[in-house]
């Protein structure tokens, strides 16, 4: 760790020489007088000048603005993506040619509210809501000839491609996409697509999870998991999302209490010592009935 | 109002039974279950020597007597002090041969308040404890309370709020460690055992009389399981919290459209 700071200082100190290089010079110059000095100070204010008109500053800025929203893990692939969503954005898409067709159009919208969809994880609320905003302005911008606002086809699109880049199997999300999409006529208001993503969101990690619980159940030799065990487990979590209906912390204490290692324990041993012989249950199995557990609690759209 | 720490009398069920899965019990807290014991509070009578009608001598000695309707095991008795000094205890207590019952002296010239004349200790909260009676109270019968107050200073003294209460079921408040069975897991729980409360069925589990059935081998790690399936839930949870009340007007049929709820065909 003591390495890494020593380059820094140094490149730093190279910028530094670099801007006093000219002033340098304009020392050396300082036989002749006024011109020197003039022109070291134009050849800096015409840096900072440069850069604003290209833009650099402002866009530099609005990039280390996502970062620190979204906190990804990884910032320069983060920062690697921004900038190649950055040509996407902008109007004058380079000016080629003829405009590009309406389906393209689609296609740059929807991947574009994608990206910002994805730009924060739906547990950092508020970084999380601002990307829905800007996602539902992109895709309610509809060019001239269409009223502007988001449409049932365009959100049942946008959701149904969350779902399969998320790698969420067919039967499992399609439930989910029953109870919560729009007709396609519909115009959707941005608080029902806020819920619609977040829900979409949310259930994707609610597969993820259950699929690493599923590696967790299943044989190691065999590659799948006794059907039994699994749907003790599956009935512990029934059991514990079913409690009453308000929001009494006294809920949240049942549900750890019932959710405990011991309980579930108890309850795949007692699985277990049943014993009796059944096919194992499939992954795919697993998944949509653990779904299905989720979508149930999903309030349906209208 | 104090009340001592650690006097549950037992760690364990009632019974030796299972008394090795009790070996992660942590601690006993306090005491907090008692029952209180019906009684009857005579009025105090006030101990004066010479003709009782004399309205200008102030006694110094009174007496109050508590008497049982039937016989009781004596845990405790409280009260709020108001002037007294001294505390005298008398019991008589029930014999299961036919010998008259006693009057034995339980607590002799116990000090309610430190300097008589002053205000330390007039007005307190006080508990008495069974361990520190003189004698075994088992089966009282009567109790004869008597305060004295030595300086002529205050007009009247007297005890109030007279309570005596009796120890309650055996399962008093206790911290104990929710699963005996798998000692890893330090999850514990405190439960709060009385008769006048009643606990909803999860609470009361693991019971304690369960002998719990040595668990296969084989098992997935349970703490792992129980880590995923308690994330799961959780993010049911947030779903079902989270609800938008805005609806998309689907089935609206009054007059007021929004630009936005027209067709888009």
């Amino acid at each position: 760790m003591d390495v890494l700071p020593v380059p820094l200082p140094s490149a730093k100190m190279a910028a530094v020489e670099k801007r006093r290089l000219p002033v340098a010079q304009a020392a050396n110059f300082t036989g002749s007088g006024r011109p020197g000095v003039s022109r070291a100070a134009a050849t800096a204010e015409s840096e900072e000048d440069f850069l604003r008109q290209v833009g650099v500053t402002e866009m530099l800025r609005a990039a280390l603005l996502k970062v620190l929203e979204a906190r990804p893990e990884e910032p320069i692939a983060f920062l690697a993506h921004y900038f190649e969503n950055m040509d996407l954005r902008s109007p004058a898409n380079g000016g080629a040619g003829e405009p590009p067709g309406q389906l393209l159009l689609q296609q740059q919208r929807l991947g574009r509210a994608l990206w910002h969809l994805r730009l924060a994880h739906h547990s950092q609320r508020t970084a999380f809501n601002n990307n829905v905003g800007v996602a539902y302005e992109c895709l309610s911008a509809r060019g001239r000839k269409k009223k502007p606002g988001l449409d049932g086809r365009t959100y049942s699109e946008l959701l149904k491609r969350i779902c399969r880049d998320g790698e969420a199997p067919e039967e499992v999300v399609a439930p989910l996409l029953r109870k919560i999409q729009c007709r396609d006529h519909e115009a959707v208001p941005l608080a029902v697509f806020r819920a619609g993503m977040l829900t979409c969101f949310v259930l994707l990690e609610f597969v993820a999870r259950a699929g690493a619980l599923y590696r967790l159940l299943e044989d190691p030799g065999l590659a799948v998991a006794d059907r039994h065990v699994g749907q003790a487990v599956l009935d512990t979590l029934e059991g514990a999302l079913q409690a009453s209906d308000d929001t009494t912390p006294a809920r949240y204490l049942e549900a750890g209490s019932r959710l405990g290692p011991d309980s579930l324990a108890l309850a795949m041993d007692r699985a277990l010592v049943a014993q009796r012989p059944s096919a194992p249950m499939t992954r795919e199995e697993f998944l949509e009935k653990a779904a299905a557990l989720f979508i149930a609690k999903v309030k349906p759209v209208g | 109002m104090a009340s001592p720490l650690g006097s549950c009398s037992s760690w364990g069920p009632a019974g030796d039974a299972g008394k090795d899965h009790w070996s992660y019990l942590v601690a006993a807290a306090a005491t907090m279950s008692r029952v209180s014991v019906p009684c009857h509070v005579k009025g105090t009578v006030a101990l004066q020597v010479g003709d009782v009608r004399t309205s200008q001598g102030r006694p110094g000695v009174l007496v109050i007597d508590v008497t049982f309707p039937s016989v009781a095991p004596f845990e405790e008795i409280m009260f709020k002090n108001y002037y007294t000094a001294f505390l005298t205890i008398r019991v008589r207590q029930h014999t299961s041969t036919h010998t008259p019952a006693k009057w034995v002296t339980c607590l002799r010239d116990y000090c309610l308040m430190p300097d008589p004349h002053s205000e330390e200790g007039a007005q307190e909260y006080v508990s008495l404890f069974k361990h520190q009676m003189l004698c075994d109270m088992g089966k009282v019968l009567e109790l004869r309370l008597i305060l004295r107050q030595p300086s002529p200073l205050w007009l009247s003294f007297t005890v109030e709020e007279l309570q005596i209460y009796q120890q309650g079921p055996k399962d008093l408040g206790i911290w104990f460690q929710v699963s005996p069975t798998l000692p890893a897991s330090g999850q514990y729980a405190f439960a709060l055992q009385s008769p006048s409360m009643t606990f909803p069925k999860w609470l009361l589990h693991p019971v304690p009389c369960e002998q719990p059935a040595p668990l296969l081998e084989g098992l997935p790690d349970p703490s792992r399981v129980s880590s995923e399936v308690q994330q799961m839930w959780a993010l049911t949870e947030m779903i079902r919290a989270s609800h938008t009340s805005t609806r998309i007007g689907r089935f609206d049929v009054d007059g007021c459209y929004d630009l936005n709820l027209l067709s888009y065909t």
